[in-house]
């Protein structure tokens, strides 16, 4: 029986399987292999460079700003769409009417394309647009996608705009898998109304929210579409992200050996931040007694 | 279970073995294979990726068609270049996957320039009929200058847009200019003026790429001034730095007085010379199809005109040159010989016949890279029926095409990084910001 078991368990899970060797275990040993070459694909020779590309790459501004804006990234993203996020889920949450009505108008910002919500974010903040002529009237002229600090807020609001209704949708489920008995007993218990959510939802809501966070970091390491679409990873580099870099080294200086050198070190960038956060995040709900 | 864990470690290292030897070739040698000649009969297939450029398609498809009644030993199959992301990354995508094409149109003389660095081409000079087919189009001229520093043609110009200056008259006419001007010193007092009528409703040159260090962006400014200023002079030779100090510096100062001036806005703008933002624009032939469905107000030699780019004060404007966006034909070294010379003949057969570049003229808007655009009957009709064509096909032997050396792209994003950039937006002087380029630019070559 545990045979047959055994058998049917790996019947089951082969397509996983056959999935992951195919696209994610053969392109890895493929990255490797071309990380330690000079190999552009195309010339019929090549040398073993050995870590000559991954020394070239710590070495490089760009890849140091695609390390770093990143994180500039993070800092901008994670909360702005952790919050509204969590304000979306709420005040959904307490709708007694068209509640999947709203959750959809939401999260429709997330299905569309990133290269025409780019463009259309271009259009408004161009200079010849109705926005930037009517703040010009007051004696306001922001370069918005010129200037690094605005560049990297109009792309992580982009960012946000389309993760929020994905993440309120994960964290609606999660309040509605608090049992309405929690808040009564709580207001038995004299627990005030401006106590409610810091109190009970909070907590209670630990585990979506985790859920949520770590999705959130996860997207600043793979932020491509709005900044190849709005600055090219300008101005000086100021939004060059990890997939830009591989992007202009890869297709546009027919560096595949590099490419796949600045490859491993963004993923062990990724990998080492959402292990360190997660850490982060486990011990902030152990210390407050929500795990 | 001993038997189990052994045949486990087995697979693994078949699995990652099998993996490597498909990746390495051993001796560090990638594999040569020859994709065969296709087709039964006697026929001889070959693969043709035009460019993703429906007109373009239509062209070629049209071509092949018409060589399969003159010709039936060959068989070409014309399909379009995809961009995923990008049509060189997918010409890359091809050549690793050992399935690229014949021949195929769409190419730059820099990527050439990284291809044929990597074997990828069959220089064209060394098969029987190229010298025919030169001779046949009258274009002995206008193909000079894409000579490879190795002495070999590797790409076949089809098109070359001599990239001109537009300006636009309405407001030329507003300031008392009844022609545009023509040296540094008469656009700056243009500008001057300018700024003065309009403020920061009208800048003399619009345009957010100014500032952006993309590689191909210092072809629509950099290099149009640059090789007007220096009278064509070749930047770079092979790997070496050949650029004209003089030329460069005048370049960079007469930007640096511009913004000076703040004639420059180097921002986002939407179309800011069709909306009039902009009194002067890079402006290359395919803009005329947009504008006919876009901005139909927009005449030429009524409310915009087309010249070659300014000089420095003491060059003659009549002798300027400029940059030349031109792109054409290559054969992959992987065809077999039999389909390279099926090859040959296909567009030997196409350019053999003027009628076929007029066709290509009229479809595309594209000039043929040819001597006698202007001169040659078979164009007349073309040129008289679109005017702003006119001062392209003029100006065809005046343009100078991109550099051919395989880090091309390296090497034009340090000018923009290092100067034309910095310069635009005011951070470095024109004089500091050549020297750190050249320097930048010898020390990418070494």
């Amino acid at each position: 029986m545990d045979q047959r078991n055994n058998k049917l368990g790996w019947l089951f899970t082969s397509p996983y399987l056959i999935y992951s060797l195919i696209f994610f275990f053969v392109p890895l040993v493929w990255s490797f292999f071309l990380s330690v070459t000079d190999w552009n694909l195309i010339a019929p020779i090549f040398n073993f460079v050995g870590f000559g590309n991954f020394l070239d790459a710590l070495r490089s501004p760009g890849v140091h700003a695609a390390f770093w804006v990143t994180y500039k990234f993070m800092m901008i993203f994670v909360p702005l769409v952790t919050v509204l996020a969590t304000g979306v889920a709420v005040l959904v949450h307490g709708l007694k009417r068209f509640k999947n009505l709203f959750l959809i108008g939401f999260f429709l910002p997330y299905l569309s394309s990133g290269v025409v919500s780019a463009l259309i974010v271009k259009g408004l903040l161009s200079y010849n647009s109705p926005v930037n002529t009517f703040l010009r009237g007051f004696g306001i002229d922001i370069d918005w996608l010129g200037t690094p600090l605005s560049a990297l807020f109009v792309i992580g609001l982009i960012l946000a705009w389309k993760f929020t209704g994905y993440y309120a949708l994960i964290l609606t489920s999660g309040l509605e898998s608090i049992d309405k008995e929690v808040y009564e007993a709580a207001a038995i218990d004299g627990v005030k109304d401006s106590q409610r959510f810091w109190r009970i939802t909070l907590p209670l809501l630990y585990p979506a929210l985790y859920t949520t966070l770590i999705l959130a970091f996860g997207v600043t390491f793979g932020i491509f579409t709005e900044v190849y679409q709005l600055t090219g990873g300008g101005p000086q580099n100021a939004t060059n992200t990890w997939q830009m870099e591989i992007f202009r080294q890869a297709f546009a200086n027919l560096q595949a050996g590099y490419a796949s050198a600045v490859a491993l070190l963004a993923s062990a960038a990724t990998f080492l931040s959402i292990f360190v956060i997660r850490k982060l995040l486990e011990l902030w709900g152990k210390r407050n007694g929500w795990v | 279970m001993k038997k189990k864990n052994v045949l486990s470690i087995l697979l693994t290292a078949a699995v990652t073995a099998g993996t490597l030897s498909a990746c390495s070739t051993g001796q560090g040698q990638a594999p040569g294979g020859k994709q065969a000649a296709g087709g039964g009969g006697g026929v001889t297939t070959i693969e043709f990726w035009a460019a993703p450029n429906p007109t373009q398609q239509a062209f070629w498809q049209d071509m092949a068609k018409q060589y399969a009644t003159v010709n039936p030993k060959v068989k070409v199959n014309v399909t379009a270049m995809k961009e995923s992301p990008t049509s060189e990354a997918s010409i890359q995508a091809a050549i690793a996957a050992k399935s690229a094409p014949t021949l195929s149109e769409n190419i730059n003389r820099g990527f050439a320039a990284q291809l044929a660095g990597s074997k990828a081409l069959v220089p064209l000079d060394t098969l029987d009929g190229f010298q025919d087919i030169v001779k046949a189009r009258n274009m002995s001229g206008t193909i000079g200058p894409w000579k490879f520093a190795d002495g070999h043609q590797y790409v076949l110009p089809i098109y070359s847009n001599a990239m001109l200056f537009g300006w636009r008259l309405d407001t030329l006419k507003d300031l008392g200019y009844n022609e545009p001007p023509k040296t540094y010193s008469e656009i700056l007092d243009l500008t001057k003026k300018l700024k003065a009528k309009y403020g920061d409703k009208k800048f003399l040159w619009a345009k957010a790429d100014l500032a952006d260090p993309t590689a191909w962006k210092r072809w629509f400014d950099f290099f149009m001034l640059y090789d007007a200023a220096s009278n064509g002079n070749k930047f770079i030779e092979g790997s070496k730095f050949t650029g004209d100090d003089k030329a460069g510096v005048s370049v960079l100062t007469f930007v640096d007085n511009l913004r000076k001036e703040n004639g420059l806005l180097a921002r986002q703008v939407t179309d800011p010379f069709e909306t009039g933002v902009g009194t002067f624009a890079d402006i290359g032939p395919w803009t005329f199809t947009t504008w006919a469905e876009k901005y139909p107000e927009l005449q030429y030699n009524k409310n915009y005109t087309l010249t070659m780019p300014p000089v420095p004060d003491g060059m003659n404007p009549a002798d300027s040159k400029t940059f030349a966006d031109t792109k054409g034909l290559v054969i992959y070294a992987s065809a077999t010989k039999e389909q390279q010379k099926a090859a040959i003949d296909f567009i030997k057969w196409v350019y053999s016949d003027a009628k076929n570049d007029a066709a290509w003229f009229e479809k595309t808007m594209l000039p043929p890279a040819r001597d006698d655009l202007t001169s040659n009957e078979a164009f007349k009709s073309i040129l008289d029926k679109n005017p702003q064509l006119k001062p392209y096909a003029e100006n065809v032997p005046n343009a100078i095409p991109p550099m051919d050396n395989a880090k091309y792209n390296d090497l034009q994003t340090i000018i923009g990084e290092q100067a034309f950039n910095k310069v635009v937006k005011g951070e470095i002087s024109p004089e500091e910001g050549w020297a750190n380029m050249k320097k930048a630019i010898e020390s990418a070559l070494k």
